[in-house]
């Protein structure tokens, strides 16, 4: 049985749309325009036990929604959703005890407190036994390297200390399943880096299935083997992120240096020129043609290096969200 | 039903202890609101001896009684900052925020969550405190009730705590639609803010209203009527009836936003 | 002007998303008075009476009361102690604005929101409390009245805005404030007529300001004011006094927060 089976689910909100000035506020006092949205538009997806997959999308394109539905936060409008046998919706308690949630842009910790004693409270809240409580925190601590930290109030600590303490007060409970959104937002290239590392570390010790949504490529390229990309509401694809690439993408990038500086403009009937100056040139080619192309600039310039590129994951995702 | 009653129980205990270390952090803060609460209080006592300084008897409630009253809302107000008051006001935020979220998804009662999450022994201490001396100084002025009737007073103190618990869970259920709990929390400022009045002050029409709508003239009197040796089982009978009715719609109500909240929010 | 004219706009505005809101902390306001009134009732029933004033004269108080709670007495000192507290004070530091006179016209546009929400208000209850009102009996008195509601209105602003920007000097200002403002309700005459109080505070109260927030234009409206002419005058006064006050107080709370850097 898959850890997480979703079926045709949608999620419609209602809002009132509101004219700008004071004769729409005015307007909007007798009659408001009711604007139906629709935030999650028939998806359907499942996850086995221990995978870690992730959610691509750009702003507004449904990812927190779908997860706030996955937690129970929310209940869809139509279509169902099975956690663990669950219906999150129905917020059964023993639900509740098996999964976590964990939002980079607000946080459960007091915010005055040691980050230690939130910690308690979570094992109260969970209803944790003080030996497995005792356990866990040790082990996350050492992983997530928080030693020195456990005993200062939570609002001297930084961003990215911050979030690993959150992590690890989402976890006390060992969840058997993980739903992170945007856990890495606003932190540092070397804090992202960390966090990353602990929840590729943790989801290969614990063979906790892991769900993240995330619009930094790196955290999604370097965690996640599956990718669900999002748009508009729909998943566009479900697949790895290699073959994403190439199924989306039909050429590649071919750099040249020249030798010595040729003329500023390139020759005519060179086609899918990116980038040309007299010492540069960047080439789009098609893939099915890239040894005839190589070929004859190798033989029509001085060349002193070339490379055949892929074309950059982000440029690939680029493309499917710019498609409507 | 007896483990989930011992479990919510010790889990008001460690969030109590949570809050206390919490608010240990900001001494100067808690001298501050105790300071605070016994100079509203004494403005309370100096209105009314202004009032008794031109008249005998407010609806009956001669100058002591009525100082029963003004420290019975006073105990009550701090019985519930120890339970349920405070969360409340922290509610609008909340819900403005998403961060009620939280609540929704751990494994216990989001209405008990929101309470324990802020349950405060000092931010109404100073209230509390003061209450005890004018009910004690009143009682003992008055000395016309048994040493017994303090354990019944109690009990009904525990009852109006229900009745205010009921109407705070009904008017902040508004709070999933307006956004803002601030104005909400207004009326249910002077909802116990008049209730300090008698309730032999009502009659007819508002009589009715301020019983079964807005049942403040309940609050204060009943308990008061007990310790100033007045006890009237028909009224004690009314106050625990509209009590329960106030807590079950109460839940009602907060459940169904809940649900509308779970249903709307972004 | 514009630009004040503008900010004007958009707080209506503002003000109009939360019109929700603002009814319900009118509604509040009813309530209490309405307990208020259960109260006189009862003392004028068991044939009592409060100094010299009769049964409908108190209803009318507090009923006017009611009126000047959304309409003439200001709470913007707690939005100005945040924004000085948290620093977003700043922003005002770099745009050609004048604070004062920023806050004048957000109160000025609050207040005149909230005294249309009472209107509404008060046209539903009109009729039920018709018959409690005791109407001056000349044109005059109703002028004089609006002219002290103006005034007051004034001076209510400029009290709360001392109160809010005590928060350059003083880190704690919440209780502070609290225990001020209520003072201030107090001594104004909100919670009881000040001719009810001994004789020592009301010479206290009469020589301080604060009784025209309230108590000044009530007596007006019930024509037992003296004299009114008099009293609108030494209210101008304060005003003038008060707002160059501000305005070195302003100038000296800005030193600081510069030199303070929150």
């Amino acid at each position: 049985m898959p850890a997480i089976e979703v079926k045709q689910l949608c999620k419609v909100f209602k809002t009132h749309r509101k004219e700008a000035g004071l004769m729409g506020s005015l307007k909007g006092l007798l009659h408001r325009e009711t604007v139906y949205k629709d935030a999650v538009k028939s998806v359907s997806f499942s996850l086995e036990t221990g995978e870690l997959v992730g959610f691509l999308g750009p702003n507004g394109a449904g990812k927190t929604t779908l997860l706030k539905m996955l937690s129970g936060i929310l209940y869809p409008t139509s279509g169902s959703i099975s956690v663990l046998g669950y219906t999150p919706w129905e917020r059964k308690r023993d639900y509740q005890r098996q999964f976590s949630i964990v939002m980079g842009q607000k946080n459960q910790l007091w915010w005055d407190l040691p980050p230690a004693e939130s910690f308690l409270l979570n094992r109260d809240i969970y209803d944790i036994n003080p030996k497995d409580f005792q356990r866990t925190v040790d082990e996350m601590v050492e992983l997530l390297d928080l030693k020195a930290l456990l005993d200062i109030p939570v609002r001297q600590l930084s961003l990215g200390e911050r979030m690993k303490c959150e992590l690890l007060a989402a976890l006390l409970h060992q969840p058997k399943v993980l739903f992170l959104d945007e856990p890495t937002i606003g932190l540092d290239v070397i804090s992202q880096e960390k966090v990353r590392g602990f929840i590729q570390e943790y989801n290969r010790l614990k063979k906790t299935t892991v769900l993240l949504t995330s619009h930094y490529m790196q955290d999604v390229e370097q965690l996640c083997e599956r990718v669900l990309v999002i748009n508009h509401g729909g998943i566009v694809y479900d697949g790895s992120l290699l073959s994403l690439s190439e199924r989306y993408i039909d050429h590649k990038v071919l750099k040249i240096r020249f030798a010595s500086p040729q003329s500023a403009s390139p020759p005519r009937d060179l086609k899918g020129v990116v980038e040309w100056d007299i010492h540069h040139a960047e080439i789009k080619i098609d893939k099915k043609e890239i040894a005839a192309m190589t070929y004859r600039l190798l033989g029509d310039f001085p060349v002193e290096d070339l490379s055949v590129e892929e074309v950059e994951i982000e440029e690939v995702i680029r493309r499917i969200f710019e498609e409507r | 039903m007896k483990k989930t009653l011992s479990r919510y129980f010790s889990l008001y205990i460690s969030f109590l202890k949570h809050n206390l270390k919490n608010e240990m952090m900001y001494r100067a803060n808690f001298a501050i609101n105790v300071g605070m609460d016994i100079f509203f209080m004494l403005v309370n006592v100096v209105f009314f001896s202004i009032l008794y300084g031109n008249v005998e008897t407010i609806g009956s409630w001669n100058f002591h009684q009525t100082l029963v009253l003004v420290g019975t809302v006073g105990i009550v107000r701090e019985l519930a900052y120890l339970t349920f008051r405070k969360g409340f006001l922290e509610l609008g935020e909340y819900v403005r925020t998403g961060n009620f979220d939280v609540m929704l998804h751990a494994p216990i009662s989001a209405a008990a969550h929101l309470a324990f999450r802020h349950v405060s022994l000092t931010e109404s201490l100073g209230e509390g405190l003061m209450g005890l001396v004018l009910v004690g100084y009143g009682f003992v002025q008055l000395g016309n009730a048994g040493l017994s009737s303090i354990g019944f007073y109690l009990l009904m103190l525990i009852n109006s705590l229900a009745i205010y618990y009921g109407f705070c869970l009904i008017i902040n259920s508004l709070v999933f639609w307006l956004i803002k709990s601030q104005e909400l929390n207004t009326v249910v400022y002077y909802f116990m803010n008049t209730a300090r009045y008698p309730r032999d002050i009502y009659h007819g029409l508002g009589k009715a209203i301020f019983t079964v709508i807005i049942p403040s003239s309940l609050i204060a009197t009943t308990p008061a009527t007990i310790l100033i040796g007045r006890a009237e089982p028909a009224l004690i009978v009314l106050t625990v009836s509209v009590a329960a009715v106030f807590l079950s719609l109460g839940l009602f109500f907060w459940n169904r936003s809940i649900n509308f909240y779970s249903s709307a929010s972004s | 002007m514009k630009k004040y004219w503008t900010v004007f706009r958009v707080n209506w505005q503002n003000a109009l998303q939360y019109r929700g809101p603002t009814f319900i902390s009118i509604l509040g306001n009813l309530l209490h008075i309405s307990v208020l009134l259960y109260l006189w009732n009862a003392i004028y029933r068991s044939e009592q009476s409060l100094g010299d004033y009769s049964l409908s004269d108190l209803m009318t108080y507090y009923i006017l009361q009611l009126m000047i709670n959304s309409m003439v007495l200001s709470y913007i000192s707690w939005d100005i102690g945040n924004e000085i507290r948290e620093g977003s004070f700043s922003n005002y530091l770099v745009k050609p604005l004048n604070y004062l006179h920023y806050w004048f016209t957000i109160n000025l546009s609050g207040k005149l929101f909230e005294g249309l929400m009472i209107l509404v208000v008060g046209a539903v209850l009109f009729f039920v409390l018709i018959a409690y009102i005791s109407f001056p009996s000349s044109a005059l008195s109703l002028g004089y009245f609006f002219l002290a509601m103006i005034l007051g209105g004034i001076l209510a602003f400029e009290f709360d805005f001392l109160i809010g920007i005590l928060a350059f000097w003083v880190v704690q200002i919440a209780s502070f404030k609290y225990m001020l403002q209520y003072s201030m309700f107090f001594m104004a005459g909100a919670l009881l007529p000040l001719d009810l109080f001994p004789k020592l505070f009301q010479d206290v109260a009469n020589a301080l300001p604060f009784r025209f927030l309230v108590f000044f234009p009530i007596q007006i409206f019930l024509e037992k004011e003296t004299a009114p002419l008099q009293g609108l005058l030494i209210a101008v006064v304060w005003i003038v006094v008060l707002y160059f006050l501000l305005r070195f107080m302003l100038r000296r709370g800005i030193t600081r927060y510069e030199a303070v850097g929150r």
